[in-house]
């Protein structure tokens, strides 16, 4: 009884946080609307793919392109089908929302069928080779609006839908993680010749992985469409991959949590760096110098001083300060270049700071922010002293 | 089964000779690229994505060189030379080829320690780093280009493959007849209408008749020219094709005949082997990103040079980067004689799909030949099928 009770009291929970959101959302701007809905849409997203890249190990950088099937599945039947169905909104979402897993699921077959076969960085090209080629069909159909797009009928524009998606999305793949089923993917992760060996079905396992994070891919894609009420191809573009693919990979691959963290702060991060405009460039030159250097820097006590928790707090703020003085000098030196004297827009920044995330964190932390951790009640119990459930209970 | 017959109706098999051609010179700049990422993949079997970027800074090297020596986009200066062409080349592979030791000593060196998925996130951060943090730095928009004085050879070498049918030019040449009497015809009864504002009916049939005249002899002229077939070659491509070859020649040798060639064809047969038997793989990694790079700055100079105006923005290396390492796989990754037999090929695959009409899939065709080796034949043309063992 108490397992229904806690697995209904979570549902609930879950919805009643996705009307709330929608409740905090409907006071505000549309372009405050705009970011609670795509920012859970990225969190379906990165979970999703996670669940392919992290959770499976199979190394996916064509995401957008499950996405931009869904959308345009969901725009390709909205201009057709949604003046006869006569639908009520709600209803019509959730059933493009079907269709759209549906279609961008068959695309995940598609992919999931070649990487049968190749591994790794070939893997890896082949999914941004798909991205690629899914988009230039779309911009070459005139059936899909070729390169102007399509316009989609109904403006549908809930909150909730996204975050309700995102939050099935992290409950299917905490769930698979945490049964039997799931077992099989972390495997192929591990060692897919060690995994086979011990009877995992491993082709099915890739396939699965891919279909399932590209049916929530295709998803989020309806969503978007119905709430831009257009869809077109330069929006998935490649960096549209990249962007998830950040967010995965700062989160930790395989850690669900890391996912929706990293996808919720470098969705975020990107929007309010365009409050800030006239950034001079001798600064942005000026942080690349510091930046590298403290990274450089890092790596060198990292790899040559061990030693207790408070020694080595004190070296990485002594590299911080460091790094903010190197900033200041170079930055009045940089000053002076004649070509350095420009400014540029926050909003110009935004793929520069996710590769520089991505390198950086590559350099000092290849396994994510928070590697293969999860948030859990016990961690939060252990950070205040008090033992764990299993402990208390037993 | 009537699709096979009407995509054949719609080729246009005259011009086909011209494409192949136009295929192999556009595949001679592809190989070049696909050199670098064959032997980093060689050595270090890692993907360096960043290599389509190292190409778009040969190219801004390439245009700043030709900026310093007045070739600015006012156009100040009107006359060029070899020598200059020949030190852009220079200027450029050098440049490319310390970035190329710089991203694998910064970027790569640190990684090799750990898996393989990570060094190739690394490297594509570092692809996206100079693409997007080029912006910021580099002019990009509107995207400048190499301005066309500075290659000397505009001429044309034709090929004449088969002569125009004569019965074709004559009647073309009959019209030219009818063209020049006519056109005098009207001209005179221009002269005579001079001061009036309106041609008179006279003058306007007139004008109607040098204007049949005239349109009957194109349509004459084009005929014969569709007929006679006739590979036309820019003479800077040439140029181009030439300097690749040397290169390539160049390269073997450097590959095959000195000690660093030795000591590189041995870390990439067996990396850890060759370390003990006294190679300095570091050495031998970085003169491989040196080489690989330099021949991408080589290929992106001629290719901002030659081909007049090509605009040239921090996106330029990114899709020559896909074809060539398309090509590299093509021709079986690691293996050199392969990057140039790939190079060429997808050069004459995409020229073949733009002949058959198909222009706008003309980027997509790379990853469909990508998709299709991948499946078919993993380890590329020359390349070996190995087979992992456990």
């Amino acid at each position: 009884m108490k397992f229904w009770g806690v697995r209904l009291a979570s549902i609930l929970g879950a919805v009643a946080f996705c009307f709330l959101l929608e409740g905090v959302a409907q006071g505000q701007s549309s372009f405050v609307q705009r970011l609670f809905v795509l920012a859970g849409l990225y969190v379906t997203l990165a979970v999703s793919l996670n669940l392919i890249n992290g959770i499976t190990g199979q190394f996916s950088i064509g995401h957008a392109a499950f996405y931009q099937v869904g959308a345009y599945t969901a725009g390709f039947c909205a201009s057709r089908f949604f003046a006869q169905l006569n639908l009520p909104p709600a209803a019509w979402l959730l059933l493009m929302m079907i269709t759209s897993a549906i279609t961008a699921g068959l695309a995940g077959l598609l992919v999931g069928l070649p990487s049968l076969r190749l591994k790794g960085d070939y893997l890896a090209i082949v999914t941004l080779g798909f991205g690629e080629i899914i988009r230039i069909f779309a911009q070459n159909q005139e059936a899909l609006g070729g390169a102007y797009g399509l316009t989609v009928a109904p403006k549908i524009q809930y909150v909730w839908a996204a975050w309700l998606l995102a939050i099935l999305c992290i409950a299917v793949c905490r769930n698979l993680l945490r049964t039997a089923h799931g077992l099989p993917f972390l495997a192929v992760r591990e060692d897919e010749i060690a995994s086979s060996a011990m009877g995992v079905n491993v082709t099915q396992t890739k396939v699965v992985a891919f279909v399932l994070g590209s049916m929530f891919a295709g998803a989020a894609g309806a969503i978007l469409a119905h709430f831009e009420s257009f869809v077109s191809p330069p929006m998935f573009t490649m960096d549209v991959s990249f962007t998830i693919v950040t967010m995965v990979v700062l989160g930790g691959t395989g850690s669900i949590t890391g996912s929706v963290l990293a996808a919720i702060l470098l969705f975020y991060l990107p929007e309010k760096m365009r409050d800030f405009t006239n950034i001079p460039l001798s600064g942005v030159a000026a942080a690349f110098v510091a930046i590298s250097a403290a990274v450089f820097a890092i790596r060198w006590v990292m790899q040559n001083f061990h030693g207790s928790a408070k020694d080595r707090a004190i070296r990485y703020l002594g590299i911080v300060v460091g790094a903010l003085v190197i900033w200041f000098i170079s930055k009045a030196l940089l000053g002076n270049v004649p070509s350095l004297k420009e400014n540029i827009d926050g909003s110009k920044l935004r793929m520069v700071v996710f590769s520089v995330t991505l390198v950086v964190l590559m350099l000092l932390r290849p396994q994510g922010m928070l590697g293969h951790h999860e948030f859990s009640w016990d961690w939060v119990r252990s950070k205040f002293g008090k033992p764990t459930i299993k402990e208390a209970t037993a | 089964m009537t699709v096979l017959p009407d995509l054949l109706a719609g080729l246009e098999f005259s011009t086909l000779p011209q494409q192949l051609v136009n295929g192999i010179l556009l595949g001679a700049i592809y190989a070049l690229i696909a050199l670098g990422y064959t032997m980093v993949y060689g050595v270090l079997k890692l993907i360096n994505f960043a290599h389509g970027e190292v190409f778009m800074l040969g190219a801004y090297t390439a245009l700043f060189t030709s900026w310093s020596f007045g070739f600015t986009q006012a156009g100040s200066r009107q006359d060029s030379s070899p020598g200059i062409l020949i030190a852009m080349l220079i200027v450029s592979m050098t440049v490319c080829g310390f970035v190329g030791v710089l991203i694998e000593r910064f970027a790569y060196r640190p990684m090799r320690s750990q898996p393989r998925i990570a060094s190739l996130i690394t490297a594509i951060g570092i692809s996206l780093l100079l693409q997007y943090g080029g912006q910021l730095f580099l002019p990009s928009s509107p995207p400048p280009s190499i301005s066309d004085k500075v290659n000397p050879f505009k001429g044309n070498i034709e090929i004449p493959l088969k002569p125009a049918d004569s019965a074709l030019l004559a009647q073309a040449e009959q019209l030219k007849a009818k063209v020049t009497s006519t056109k005098a015809a009207y001209d005179e009864q221009l002269k005579s209408e001079k001061d009036s504002f309106n041609l008179s009916p006279v003058g306007k049939e007139l004008r109607t008749a040098s204007q049949d005249a005239e349109r009957d002899y194109r349509n004459a002229i084009d005929k014969a020219n569709k007929d006679a077939l006739v590979i036309t070659l820019p003479q800077g491509q040439v140029i181009m094709l030439v300097t690749t070859v040397v290169l390539m020649i160049i390269l073997t040798w450097l590959v095959m005949k000195t000690t660093a060639g030795r000591a590189m064809r041995a870390a990439s047969l067996d990396f850890d082997a060759a370390s003990l038997m006294g190679i300095n793989v570091n050495t031998v990694i970085a003169f491989t990103f040196f080489i690989g790079s330099a021949l991408a700055g080589a290929g992106a100079m001629m290719n901002a040079s030659f081909l007049g105006g090509t605009k040239i923005d921090t996106f330029f290396g990114m899709l020559p980067g896909v074809k060539a390492f398309v090509a590299a796989v093509l021709g079986g990754i690691g293996n050199i004689p392969g990057a140039v037999l790939g190079g060429i090929l997808m050069g004459l695959a995409e020229t073949m799909v733009i002949w058959a009409g198909y222009g706008n899939y003309k980027d997509a065709i790379a990853f469909i030949v990508l998709i299709v080796v991948l499946l078919v034949k993993p380890g590329g043309l020359l390349g070996s099928n190995k087979v992992e063992k456990v």
